[in-house]
Order: C-alpha cells, then sequence, then structure tokens
C-alpha cells in the first residue's frame, strides 16, 4: 500500500486561499466585464441604428397604460431599436430619487419633474435639462401657442412643452353617487354656496349608515391643504397668495380667513372621517373606494386612478362636484399656464431620440388618446369632447372652463425673478402647515398664524431677491405686480407685452 | 504581518464598506455644513458658519432636537426596563412556554421599520383594532387619534418603537442574566431572601455594567428612529412628532428648494449636542459609581 508524499494543506491555509478567491473573483468579473451584452458598451450614444434604450422615470400612475402598453409600444414598431424602460414612483418618492440619481450620474433620460418643488428655471440655471427644440420642430406642432418664455422656452432654447392644460384645481368634490342616492340625494347636483355644501355634507352623514361618513378631508400632506385653503379663498374673492394688483402676500386677507372658517366649520360639524388626521390623498382615496365616505375633494385624476386598482368603485357611481363660493357670486381660481410636463434630462445618453419619443405626445391623437385616461385634462383641451372618458370626468373639465383663469406669472415677464425663486427659503409653518395645525387642534389662533406667515414670506422674498441681485441678477419686488391684471379674465402672452 | 496578510484581506470589505457608506458620509457632511448649496446645484459656496448662525435661530430645529430627547427619555428607560423585567420573567425554569414567548417577542426585531409603520397607521386607525377594543370595553367614548394629534403622535410613535426592539433588549438581558452564577442566589435563598432582595442584592449590582452598554445601545437605536416615524405620522402634525431626522431630510430633499448644506449643519450641531450628552452622562456615572464606592 502507498502512502502520499503530498502534504496537505492546513485549515488556515485552506481559509487563506478561499478568502483570496472569494475577494477576487468579483474584481476579475469587473476587469472582464462580467459577461454582460455590448449592448450599451460598444454603442455610440449618437448612433440612433444600434439598439437603444430610453429610461424614463415619473409619477403618472393613470397613465401607465397608455405609455407601456400604446406610446411605447408604438414607438417601438416604429423604430425597433429603441425600447422605453419606465419607472413610476409616487411624486414625492420621484423627488428624492432624481435627487440621489443626479448625484451619482443616473438619471433617466426623460422624467417629469413631480417632487422637485423649486421652479422650472432653477432646474434649467442649474443645468437639470437638454434643450429639446433642435431636435424637434415644436414651432410647427398644436404645441406652438402653448410656450411660454421663462417656463418652457429659457434663453431662446426649448427645453418642454405643456401635455397637460393648466386649468384646473384640486378642489373638485368627488361624490359616491349610491351613498348620495340612498341619503335622498341627487349626486348630479352640486351645493352651490358653503353653507349649502355643509347642510349636504351633514345630510349625507346622517342618512348614510353609521360605518359611513360624510366626507373624507386627509390631513397627512400639508401640500393638500394649502391647495383647498387657497382655492376656497380664492372662490371667496383672493387673487391667490399673491395679490398681482399690489405684489403683497395676501395669505391673511379676508378671503383666506373665510376659508379657514369654512374648513373649520366642515370639522366642527362632525362630518369628516375620523381617521382624516392620519392620511394622506392616496390612502383617503382608497377609504372612499371602500365606501367608508360619501365625498372627496381632490383634483382631476381621481377618476383615472380609481380605474388603475380600484375600478368597482367607479362601476358603482361616482360624480363631480363644482367647488363651492361662500355666496351665489362666485370667485376665480387662478392658475399659471400649463408647464412642461416632462424633460429630457442633462444625463441623458441619446437626448435626440429622447425628444424625440417626447414629440409623439404633440399630436391630437395622443391628446385624445390623454383624455381617456381621466388624468389633468390635456393641453389640446378640445380632445375631451370627443374622447370616451366618464361623464363626470367631462363635467368636472367643464367646471374648470368656468372657474379657472390663467393668472400672471412673474419669471414670464423677468427671467431675474427665476434667480430670486432659486434663493428663496421655505418659510414655515407655511399656510398648508397652518390649516393642520387648526385642523388637528394644535392652534386656535390661525390669523395670527397666517399674518406671520405673510410677513415672514415678504422678508424672505426681499431677502432673496437681494441675493439675486448681488449674483447679478436685475429683479425687484416690482416684478411681482402686475397692473394690467384683470380679475376673472386670463392672462395671456399678449398681456406681458 | 506577512504571515497575517490574510486577516487584513478579510478585514478590507468591511473596513472599504465602512469607509465609503459611514466615515466619508460623515466627514463629508462637516464639510458640506459650511456651505450654501441648493439641491439643484452641482456644487455649493462656501460660507463659513452662517448655517450654524441660522440654525441656532431656528425654532423648528430646537423643536425636532426637543422631540428627539423626549423620545431618548421615554423610550430608552421603557425599553430597558420592561425588557430587563420579561428577562428575569423568561430567565426562570418554572415560567411555562418560555421558548415561545422569547420568540414571540424577538419577532418584530426582525421586521422592517417602515413595513411596521404603515401597518401600525392601520392598527391604530380610528377604526382599527385598538380603537374598537377601547371604545367596546367603554375605556373611552370616541376613538382615541393616536397618530394625527399633536399630544398623542411622538407618545404613539413611542409605543410602536418599543414594542418593535424589545426582542433585542430582551435578548441582551437574557445573555447578561446567563452570566450570574446560580450558587449566588443558592447562597442568598439560604441567608432567607425573597426574591426581591434577590433582585435588589445579588441580581442588579451584578447586572450594572451590563445596564450601562445595553442603555447605550438603545439610546443609538433611539436616535434612529426616521423609518418609523416617516411612515407612521410624517413629523406632524404640526411638527408634534418631528425628530431630527425627519428635519434634517425634510430639509434635505422636502423644501421648494433643498437646503443641502443648512440640513448637513443641523446634523453636525446635533451630533455635538448629542456628544455632549453622552460625555455628561458619562461623568455623571463616573460619579455615581465613586459616591458608591
Amino acid at each position: 500500500m502507498s502512502t502520499s508524499t503530498t502534504p496537505r494543506p492546513s485549515r488556515r491555509q485552506l481559509l487563506r486561499t478561499a478568502g483570496g478567491l472569494a475577494l477576487g473573483l468579483p474584481l476579475l468579473n469587473a476587469c472582464t466585464g462580467g459577461g454582460q451584452s455590448a449592448q450599451n458598451a460598444g454603442a455610440d450614444p449618437t448612433d440612433a441604428s444600434g439598439p437603444i434604450t430610453v429610461n424614463w422615470w415619473d409619477h403618472f400612475r393613470p397613465l401607465t397604460e397608455l405609455f407601456e402598453k400604446k406610446l411605447f409600444v408604438e414607438y417601438h414598431r416604429k423604430h425597433d431599436n429603441v425600447s422605453v424602460k419606465r419607472r413610476q414612483l409616487d411624486p414625492a418618492d420621484l423627488g428624492q430619487a432624481l435627487q440621489l440619481a443626479r448625484r451619482s450620474k443616473q438619471l433617466p433620460d426623460v422624467h417629469s419633474t413631480a417632487g422637485l418643488s423649486g421652479s422650472v428655471a432653477a432646474l434649467v440655471t442649474n443645468g437639470w435639462f437638454h434643450p429639446i427644440g433642435d431636435f424637434v420642430d415644436l414651432g410647427n406642432s398644436p404645441m406652438k401657442d402653448h410656450l411660454y418664455d421663462g417656463i418652457h422656452r429659457f434663453d431662446g432654447k426649448v427645453y418642454t412643452f405643456p401635455v397637460f392644460s393648466g386649468r384646473w384645481h384640486d378642489s373638485t368634490t368627488w361624490v359616491n353617487s349610491a351613498l348620495a342616492k340612498q341619503a335622498g340625494l341627487d349626486p348630479e347636483q352640486s351645493p352651490a354656496t358653503w353653507d349649502e355644501y355643509r347642510a349636504t355634507v351633514r345630510t349625507l352623514d346622517q342618512k348614510t349608515p353609521d360605518s359611513v361618513h360624510g366626507l373624507l378631508l386627509p390631513m397627512k400632506d400639508t401640500d393638500y391643504l394649502g391647495g383647498k385653503l387657497t382655492a376656497f379663498a380664492q372662490m371667496a374673492g383672493a387673487p391667490g397668495q399673491t395679490d398681482w394688483k399690489t405684489g403683497e402676500i395676501s395669505v391673511a386677507s379676508e378671503p383666506f380667513l373665510q376659508a379657514m372658517e369654512f374648513l373649520l366649520a366642515l370639522k366642527a360639524d362632525g362630518v369628516l372621517h375620523p381617521a382624516s388626521s392620519s392620511l394622506g390623498p392616496r390612502d383617503a382615496r382608497a377609504r372612499w373606494a371602500a365606501g367608508e365616505a360619501a365625498l372627496f375633494p381632490w383634483g382631476p385624476w381621481f377618476i383615472g386612478g380609481l380605474m388603475v386598482e380600484e375600478s368597482p368603485a367607479v362601476k358603482r357611481g361616482i360624480s363631480a362636484w363644482q367647488i363651492p363660493a361662500p355666496s351665489t357670486q362666485r370667485g376665480t381660481v387662478y392658475v399659471a399656464p400649463a408647464s412642461g410636463s416632462f424633460f429630457v434630462s442633462d444625463q441623458a445618453k441619446n437626448p435626440k431620440v429622447a425628444a424625440d419619443v417626447l414629440f409623439q405626445m404633440t399630436t391630437p391623437e395622443f391628446a385624445a388618446q390623454l383624455a381617456t385616461r381621466m388624468d389633468q385634462p390635456p393641453i389640446l383641451i378640445d380632445s375631451v369632447d370627443k374622447a370616451d372618458v366618464h361623464p363626470a370626468y367631462k363635467k368636472n373639465v367643464a367646471f374648470f372652463q368656468q372657474d379657472v383663469r390663467i393668472g400672471p406669472v412673474p419669471e414670464v415677464r423677468n427671467g431675474g425673478v427665476a434667480k430670486a425663486l432659486a434663493e428663496m427659503r421655505d418659510v414655515h409653518p407655511s399656510p398648508g402647515e397652518i390649516v393642520q395645525a387648526v385642523l388637528t387642534g394644535s392652534t386656535k389662533d390661525y390669523k395670527t398664524a397666517l399674518q406671520q406667515y405673510a410677513d415672514k414670506a415678504t422678508k424672505e422674498r426681499k431677502r432673496a431677491i437681494d441675493a439675486a441681485k448681488k449674483k447679478g441678477a436685475e429683479v425687484s419686488e416690482d416684478d411681482w405686480i402686475f397692473g394690467n391684471w384683470q380679475p376673472g379674465q386670463d392672462y395671456t402672452q399678449a398681456s406681458y407685452k | 504581518m506577512r504571515d497575517d496578510w490574510w486577516i487584513y484581506l478579510f478585514l478590507l470589505p468591511t473596513v472599504v464598506g465602512y469607509g465609503l457608506y459611514t466615515v466619508y458620509p460623515l466627514v463629508a457632511s462637516w464639510w458640506y455644513a459650511f456651505l450654501d448649496w441648493p439641491g439643484f446645484a452641482d456644487v455649493g459656496t462656501f460660507i463659513g458658519f452662517a448655517n450654524f448662525e441660522l440654525l441656532w435661530a431656528d425654532d423648528l430645529f430646537w423643536n425636532s432636537f426637543r422631540n428627539s430627547l423626549v423620545f431618548l427619555a421615554i423610550a430608552v428607560p421603557l425599553r430597558v426596563g420592561l425588557a430587563l423585567l420579561l428577562a428575569i420573567v423568561l430567565n426562570r425554569r418554572s415560567t411555562p412556554f418560555r421558548g415561545l414567548f422569547r420568540t414571540l417577542l424577538f419577532l418584530p426585531v426582525v421586521t422592517t421599520g417602515a413595513i411596521v409603520g404603515v401597518v401600525f397607521t392601520l392598527i391604530l386607525d380610528a377604526g382599527g383594532p385598538v380603537n374598537l377594543a377601547l371604545v367596546k370595553s367603554a375605556l373611552v367614548d370616541s376613538p382615541v387619534d393616536f397618530l394625527g394629534s399633536s399630544g398623542m403622535s411622538l407618545y404613539s410613535v413611542i409605543g410602536v418603537w418599543v414594542w418593535k426592539w424589545l426582542g433585542i433588549t430582551l435578548i441582551y438581558w437574557l445573555a447578561a442574566l446567563q452570566t450570574i452564577p446560580n450558587e449566588l442566589y443558592e447562597a442568598a435563598r439560604i441567608d432567607g431572601a425573597g426574591n426581591w432582595k434577590e433582585f435588589r442584592y445579588v441580581t442588579l449590582p451584578l447586572l450594572l455594567p451590563f445596564l450601562v452598554v445595553i442603555t447605550l445601545i438603545d439610546m443609538v437605536g433611539a436616535l434612529n428612529v426616521f423609518d418609523l416615524v416617516m411612515t407612521l405620522t410624517g413629523g406632524g402634525p404640526a411638527f408634534s412628532s418631528e425628530v431630527v431626522e425627519v428635519y434634517i431630510y425634510r430639509t434635505a430633499f422636502g423644501a421648494t428648494v433643498p437646503q443641502l448644506g443648512y440640513a448637513s449643519a443641523a446634523a453636525v450641531l446635533f451630533g455635538l449636542l448629542t456628544m455632549a450628552l453622552a460625555i455628561a452622562q458619562a461623568l455623571g456615572i463616573r460619579a455615581a459609581r465613586r459616591a458608591m464606592a
């Protein structure tokens, strides 16, 4: 019998060798490319003939099917080397993801700007976007009359175009028609005044089962609450948080106080869903869909969002009520012109291809398809009448035509305003935060709180203007004054001249 | 070193990972604290101590700092004390189903904090099981607004946090109790000591060194509650449950123009203040020990 003379490795030597291999293999993998395909490694980013993936991030949940099963599929059919990879996130998550991605140079090719609350001008100034005007002919598209300096065009370069109309607000009351009928009400009849609204909500609360409440008013999201306060204040006669005649911050004015009292009155009526204080808007929509409340004020995307996961709630019956006013004399909701929804990032590997995919959204055919998704109304608003949409959605869009007007935007008239806006720090508590504090019982003196906000915001605006001036911007408080602004009318492109 | 090179090779991944993901961000934030850095810009501008001056006068920063201290002051003793009591009970051989109870108490530890937060928003909801039980048992007339009331929100977060992490502190105490020799308990019983005197004169003195370590570990945990607070309350209502991590996050990512330099200054200042507290605590313990000796 022979015995081997080869020395056996000790346990220590074995561990040493295994550890070295375990560490060395990933390094080797990285050097050789790990077996991944040469799809992107060897492709010339300017050569549109090789395989190209356009990465796309946005927050439009109701548009998932339209983008992924129609727009991108049709584009791929025409350009079989191009595929679009989409990621949909909640607005707050999207804002954070974009900021992190920018720093790590992993921005998608195309993205929306939800969650990046700063002005588009600030983002353009900091080089976030790639201009698209050289790649696509927007001047001869249906978008040509909807492009504004300071919103879509900066220093003569077009960076984006509006896909959605700006003529909307997020304070439409969405009605569970079945519950309204159960309470003996006509779900199609909007209560016109605040008093009628309160009486109607009380009826709904009292004449439906105990497990059903009158109104959902989610209080976790302070932007949502700020939107309600401002919209109701505008229906009471306020121009908005800024008085365009004087340029002053007007959140402590009488209409805002009335709006706050209206919200407090709803709470005092005992008609709010008890979980309202700990819900955000999306949670509240789920509760509404589950039949826990008859009413929920939110934006035009309500039905489109329900259709994604809670379509039985739509089939059950839904109606839209016009935003109420303090009296039969209705105010006006003023909004900015429609901003751009999508941008090609400055880190896009194929900006030309990305811009071309975007350009497919400028056609009336796409606008008609967009309308069927029942998200924000499309910029080519006539398409809603012709589209196959829920009657409540169509009715709501008609309400917007009556109640919403385009207001002035300081940075359109003077690009220097954007530099001042980029210097501005948020003032806390904001109007939305004050509403939250008041509705949850943390504070009672909302008049003082709103006045303090107005004073601090004025001071902060002045500080930001001075800071921008030191950096060479030409801007002053007068840029917030629009002497030719007429209440109740659109402030058009011609008005800026 | 030539013979032990492989030890350093095994340590390398940890050192690299720790350096890249803990040390580098920590040191970098000290520099960022001196910059005016709006989140949309690629780089910031050096402004010296201006961020710290603004921070010192920021009521919301001090509100979040106060909330963090309240969290520490209530949650840590609750977690440490409750876990000790449970460990003493579960360490006794006479306790039935010890293994089962230990497992059940440890299960929340392995769950994800954010998921726990989401689930507890439903459990603590006005129509959720907790309120249903309270109303049906006539302890309250109407549902308690655990998460939407500024008077309750922070304490609700504390309650959920203690529930989630109690199991791991229990394990620490169980391990500590195993180090006490049985002979000491036998000697105490021979001398006529009852349960309370056993605990007071045998268990507690021998557990004191562990108490310091476990408290320190739990305090570090109490300063990392971002996921739970964000999912449960978002820091509201009206900033009533906003702790420093949420304040920093809001300033860095949630602002209209994100303020990365200012947020970094908040992180640095908070770190310095808690370091000062930790030093004060250590000096206090040392003085107490000297007095006892």
